[in-house]
């Protein structure tokens, strides 16, 4: 497996906005810059608990992975501050994205 | 999405890079559970950690509001102001997007309007050549998709209540894990296919050869 870069879990995408480019990079096609870099930061070093210490509402929508037997779970209105996740889940490096 | 090493552009609907060194390279896409009720998933997998942000005052795991609330409420697409122009069916439709590898090669590609789901939360439909099982909880907004085959046989399964469902051999399934609880198969996982919630336009514009269920 292609270790360099991270496998990407194409989740939840209600919301089609706010990836951020650079303008000055790449001004001549058809990608639009609405932010700037890391506006809306990415999460590189994810924190957890366990389920039984999370503080989360009975219905809080939240994204679940479960990858070779390990399970995470994301809040949606959490990563609605983030967008992604880069995260290691099972032994495979993922980014949840949201 | 950006990557830092190459600072290469990527779609975070398709997984590709667009602009720069690493132009054309594509991610994998793996299966997930893109939106469930905390209380469904933690019941089924208890086991979980859930993801944790430090702040001033402690950790956050969750927020009580959704910021894009007035967003999902509007006719609104996107904050770029690009037209759509994919009239099957309205910009705004939510949709499960679901793809699939067929043997002859070519991905198969369909959208799933969750207003199919008002009458019974399981579609058995087959995408391709595959089988395949749709779950959409239309209370929670809980959506899980896979493939319905066990042991080289392909089901038919029927909802029965929360997210059970029995098939055609009497085997009663667990539509969170894709776990049989019971009957023939009991303890056959099935196999999750990549699926998102998502809104129509978005589904559409990036991939327009999209077929749409029950159309």
């Amino acid at each position: 497996m292609k270790n360099y870069m991270p496998i990407l879990i194409l989740l939840l995408a209600t919301i089609s906005c706010a990836t951020a480019e650079e303008q000055q990079d790449y001004s001549n096609d058809e990608i639009r810059t609405l932010l700037p870099y890391d506006a809306i930061p990415a999460i590189t070093d994810p924190q957890f608990v366990p389920a039984s210490a999370a503080k989360l509402e009975a219905d809080a929508p939240v994204i679940g992975v479960n990858l070779n037997d390990e399970s995470h779970a994301y809040s949606l209105y959490l990563l609605n501050g983030h967008e992604i996740v880069n995260d290691v889940v099972g032994g495979l490096n993922i980014a949840t994205t949201w | 999405m950006y990557d830092h090493q190459t600072r290469s552009l990527w779609s975070h609907i398709t997984g590709e890079a667009l602009q720069g060194p690493l132009k054309g390279k594509q991610l994998t896409l793996l299966s997930s559970v893109p939106q469930i009720a905390w209380k469904t998933w933690q019941q089924n997998y208890p086991d979980t950690q859930v993801l944790s942000v430090p702040t001033a005052g402690g950790t956050l795991e969750g927020l009580s509001r959704d910021t894009y609330a007035d967003y999902h409420a509007s006719q609104r697409t996107g904050v770029s102001g690009t037209e759509y122009t994919d009239n099957r069916l309205p910009n705004k439709s939510l949709v499960i997007g679901v793809q699939l590898q067929a043997k002859a090669g070519n991905t198969q590609f369909r959208a799933y309007p969750i207003t199919h789901f008002t009458e019974t939360a399981v579609i058995n439909d087959t995408l391709g050549d595959v089988p395949l099982l749709i779950f959409h909880d239309k209370m929670s907004f809980a959506t899980t998709v896979f493939k319905r085959v066990a042991e080289d046989r392909s089901l038919t399964f029927k909802h029965e209540t929360d997210y059970f469902a029995r098939d055609n051999s009497g085997t009663e399934w667990n539509l969170i894990t894709g776990e049989a609880t019971s009957g023939k198969y009991n303890r056959t996982r099935l196999e999750r296919v990549p699926a998102v919630n998502i809104y129509w336009f978005a589904w559409a514009r990036y991939y327009p050869q999209t077929t749409i269920y029950g159309q």
